[in-house]
């Protein structure tokens, strides 16, 4: 050994206990604490249990990382109101016919136009997401809207704007000695629970009423107020609509016999010749002309003013033709306009709207006695936290194949299942139990249940905060993203009812889905993080991670 | 009468109290109600306009006044979900709640006045070793644990009541009378009232126990005995009578907090009662119908609160000497 050798060893031996320390001081300041806001353990079991999950997997990177749960109000309150507040959040969106398209989450959820107040609350902002965004809204051609959609997808996966964990897949159950197994129709991404099971199950003996469970009681019968699930599966029936969204999760033509592009903007529907309101006045151009013009009339329906923005007239062009004018270009009108609006009676709403407009509450105050609508079934009565009764509509074209359409709201999951196997209600829609007692039960009694399960539109995320550091950076979303186990999330939290998700497209929506993006997460797994911070100059001392060289810590932790 | 006039102040400051702290408190809960509607289309101009239709953007001194002198009309104005006037909900749910929780407690107590005065005359028998810890057990156990337990064996395992609701699904009545009164209707009412009622007969029990050995160490009892008097006429017409009087003020106060207390049982059998209407408007922060839930149920307990008092003064006039001192 040489001197020059000797008195490198001797100066690395000295300089040892100090290394850290010199690594400590050309690195950044430690991250802060963080602190993961979620739904109290009570109220979202699963998303509790995905959240600790979570926690576990970033302080294995060298997070100091607080799970908070809150009361919904005040998650809510902090979420949507305080948006330079939080870190991260537990959050979901759920699955609705209307998200059969994509354009409602693609451009509402990351579009820099609604970081200030609208739902892109984790303040995602990129122009080449808008840019894209907006593109598959205007894109007419289907072929390349899809090619649109896959785009939007990867640019997700490269950002990371939210840790996406899982969709659920429902359970369902339904008696399949009262109904004809086959008549059951499932709809891409809500299972049974749709309007064209409602129509379509059918009675094999003389039990001929559908009698569906609910967790949640139905709020209001309006149609131009969205209050709840539970209340729409009721205006679903009640009301008809232009255009359905189908099983397969494209809008057919319902109301309109036939829905014709005429130009980029303009958009002809044909009204079904012989439709009647259930008191037996006909369905007219005029009324439907109405139903689209009262929500934009002052602010008479702020629940469903924003739907009708975009149209610059509706006009009746003959007895049966309904001429609608955009004042853009709109790929998604027929599902989120024409598959979602109610036809009303004008001769019913067309008072009340000139009596509401002086009013200071709006048309959502107004309370019909007993809703008219034109829908395959009628509205007979609700009884507050009890029940909802429809009965068919004989007159439809559609005429229901069952006699009643009956919800029922149990509050109690296991007297769900009572009720089910005693045969109170005949078809569980709305199951949020232990998968394996519902499972258990259908292998007991195979001659009689029927079980259903499917992937939902729907999925359950981690929203990041792009607005505060270490959020703000793409690498750190995308190594916290990569240390979340999603199969094991879904495996534990969902007992195995829920599939991996990494995109704000569910499979279930097999058109516009990127095939495989769940497996294509940008580090893949903890391991994968840690190589994604260390790259991107992140570092761990003294057991804590340190933001790169020459970034401090100034923004304040959450309280 | 003066006696009277002086009950009616004080239960009036009271439900005035009531009223203004349940206005408070909703207004001090985190979050505001509009947070209910998130939606992709909810806009910031949406919830303020939201805000103006529920009145909340007001001052809270102007909101106060106005629904003070609102509930002074009787007005208790329209839930902020459900759309519809308060007391119209309330009316739906209250038949229900009243029901059950008079069918219950009549059972409990006629059960509990009954039990409580033999156990009083058995003392130091096996069947008070045994009925003393089952109805101490009966009154500790949570009341959602015995009515699954009660669901468990007599709904889904033996399937002689129904599992839920208060009626069969979609079924007709010509009237409210009529449904109330329907077999259909009682037949769903068993489980919950027998839930209920077991979980209330404790204090009834306990109190009756008591209250018996106590007076039947009196001196007018020893009185009776030698006068030669039985042991029924002792007990019946002698004892429980004056060991009824604690008990009857029970029941009274019982009515009134059981109006409210439900939710639990309300929630295991969905029985569409008063409880219900209330946890759910909590949730959803519907500031009206909570605030119209809470000062009903909250009228129902002063107003029995009331009638105890004046009872116990009209069964034994020593309580209204006693006041005139």
């Amino acid at each position: 050994m040489n001197r020059r050798t000797l008195l490198l060893a001797a100066t690395s031996l000295t300089a040892l206990p100090h290394l850290e320390a010199l690594a400590q001081a050309g690195q950044g300041d430690p991250v802060r604490p963080l602190v993961l806001l979620t739904r109290p353990q009570a109220g979202a079991p699963a998303a509790y249990q995905a959240a600790e999950l979570i926690a576990q997997e970033w302080r294995k990177l060298g997070l100091q990382v607080e799970l908070r749960p809150m009361p919904n109000q005040a998650h809510s309150q902090v979420v949507w109101n305080e948006r330079q507040r939080w870190d991260a959040t537990m959050w979901q969106m759920v699955g609705r016919p209307e998200r059969g398209d994509p354009d409602e989450l693609v451009f509402n959820l990351f579009h820099s136009a609604n970081i200030a107040t609208g739902f892109n609350f984790v303040g995602y902002n990129n122009p080449e997401y808008d840019v894209l965004a907006q593109a598959q809204r205007v894109e007419m051609d289907q072929p390349r809207r899809q090619q649109i959609v896959r785009q939007v997808q990867e640019l997700v996966n490269r950002d990371q704007p939210y840790a996406f964990l899982v969709h659920p897949v429902n359970l369902q159950a339904f008696n399949k000695q009262v109904f004809a197994e086959a008549s059951a129709v499932n709809q891409a991404g809500l299972g049974i629970r749709n309007f064209w099971n409602w129509i379509g199950l059918t009675p094999t003996g003389r039990q001929r009423d559908i009698i569906v469970n609910s967790t949640e009681p139905v709020k209001a019968t309006n149609p131009f107020y969205i209050s709840g699930a539970p209340d729409s599966w009721v205006t679903d029936l009640v009301w008809d609509r232009m255009m359905r969204v189908g099983p397969d999760g494209l809008p057919r033509p319902w109301a309109a016999e036939t829905v014709t592009q005429v130009d980029a903007t303009t958009i002809d529907c044909v009204l079904r010749a012989g439709m009647t309101f259930h008191d037996g006045a006909p369905v007219t151009v005029d009324d439907v002309v109405f139903s689209f013009e009262a929500p934009g009339m002052g602010n008479e329906s702020p629940m469903y003013r924003p739907f009708v923005q975009n149209i610059e007239s509706v006009s009746a062009t003959d007895a049966r033709t309904v001429r609608f004018k955009l004042k853009n270009p709109d790929a998604a009108f027929r599902i989120s306009v024409l598959a979602k609006l109610n036809i009303v009676s004008k001769a019913t709403w067309a008072p009340v709207l000139a009596d509401y407009q002086n009013r200071p509450q709006n048309l959502e105050s107004y309370v019909e006695e007993r809703p008219i609508g034109s829908g395959p079934y009628r509205f007979v009565r609700s009884r507050v936290n009890e029940e909802v009764v429809l009965e068919a509509n004989p007159n439809h074209w559609a005429k229901p194949k069952a006699d009643r359409w009956i919800m029922r709201i149990i509050t109690n999951i296991e007297a769900t299942l009572g009720a089910f196997r005693r045969g109170e209600i005949n078809v569980i829609a709305d199951y949020t139990g232990d998968p394996d007692l519902l499972k258990g039960m259908a292998q007991s009694q195979a001659t009689m249940i029927a079980i259903r399960e499917g992937v939902d539109i729907g999925f359950q995320f981690v929203g990041m905060n792009n607005r505060r550091p270490p959020f703000s950076d793409p690498a750190f979303r995308r190594a916290m993203s990569a240390a979340v186990n999603r199969e094991m999330m879904a495996g534990a939290a969902w007992n195995g009812q829920a599939v991996p998700s990494n995109s704000l497209v569910s499979p279930a929506l097999s058109a516009w889905h990127l095939p495989g993006i769940e497996g294509r997460v940008p580090g893949a797994n903890l391991e994968g993080a840690r190589r994604l911070l260390q790259e991107a100059g992140y570092r761990i001392v003294n057991g804590r991670l340190h933001y790169p060289p020459g970034v401090r810590e100034t923004t304040p932790a959450f309280q | 009468m003066k006696r009277v006039l002086g009950r009616l102040g004080h239960a009036l400051f009271v439900l005035w109290a009531i009223a203004s702290l349940t206005f408070l408190l909703f207004r001090l809960m985190p979050g505001d109600p509009t947070l209910n509607f998130l939606s992709e289309s909810f806009s910031d101009e949406m919830r303020l306009a939201l805000l103006n239709a529920f009145g909340l953007d007001k001052p809270l001194h102007e909101q106060y006044l106005l629904y003070m002198w609102s509930l002074l009309q009787g007005d208790f104005g329209v839930s902020f979900l459900q759309k519809r006037p308060v007391l119209d909900i309330l009316l739906e749910a209250l038949p229900n709640t009243a029901a059950l929780t008079v069918s219950a407690l009549v059972v409990a107590y006629a059960f509990g006045i009954i039990a409580g005065a033999y156990l009083a005359f058995a003392r130091g028998t096996v069947v008070e070793g045994i009925a003393i810890p089952a109805a101490l057990i009966t009154r500790a156990a949570p009341e959602f644990w015995l009515g699954m337990i009660l669901l468990a064996w007599l709904s889904f395992g033996l399937g002689i009541f129904p599992a839920s609701g208060a009626n069969v699904a979609g079924s007709e009545f010509t009237s409210e009378w009529a449904r109330l009164t329907s077999a259909d209707f009682l037949w769903h009412l068993v489980l919950p009232a027998l839930t209920l009622a077991l979980y209330l007969q404790g204090l009834p029990l306990l109190l009756m126990r008591a209250t018996m050995l106590e007076v039947l160490n009196d001196e007018f009892i020893v009185m009776a005995r030698m006068k030669g008097l039985s042991r029924w006429a002792i007990v019946m017409r002698h004892a429980a009578r004056n060991a009824l009087l604690p008990v009857a003020t029970a029941f009274a106060l019982g009515l009134g907090q059981s109006f409210g207390g439900n939710v639990v049982i309300e929630t295991v059998f969905s029985w569409p009662g008063l409880g219900r209407v209330l946890v759910s408007a909590v949730q959803g922060a519907d500031y009206p119908l909570a605030q119209g839930a809470f000062i009903m149920i909250a009228g129902v307990l002063v107003l029995m609160n009331m009638v105890a008092d004046l009872l116990y003064a009209w069964l034994d006039p020593r309580v209204s000497v006693g006041a005139k001192r």
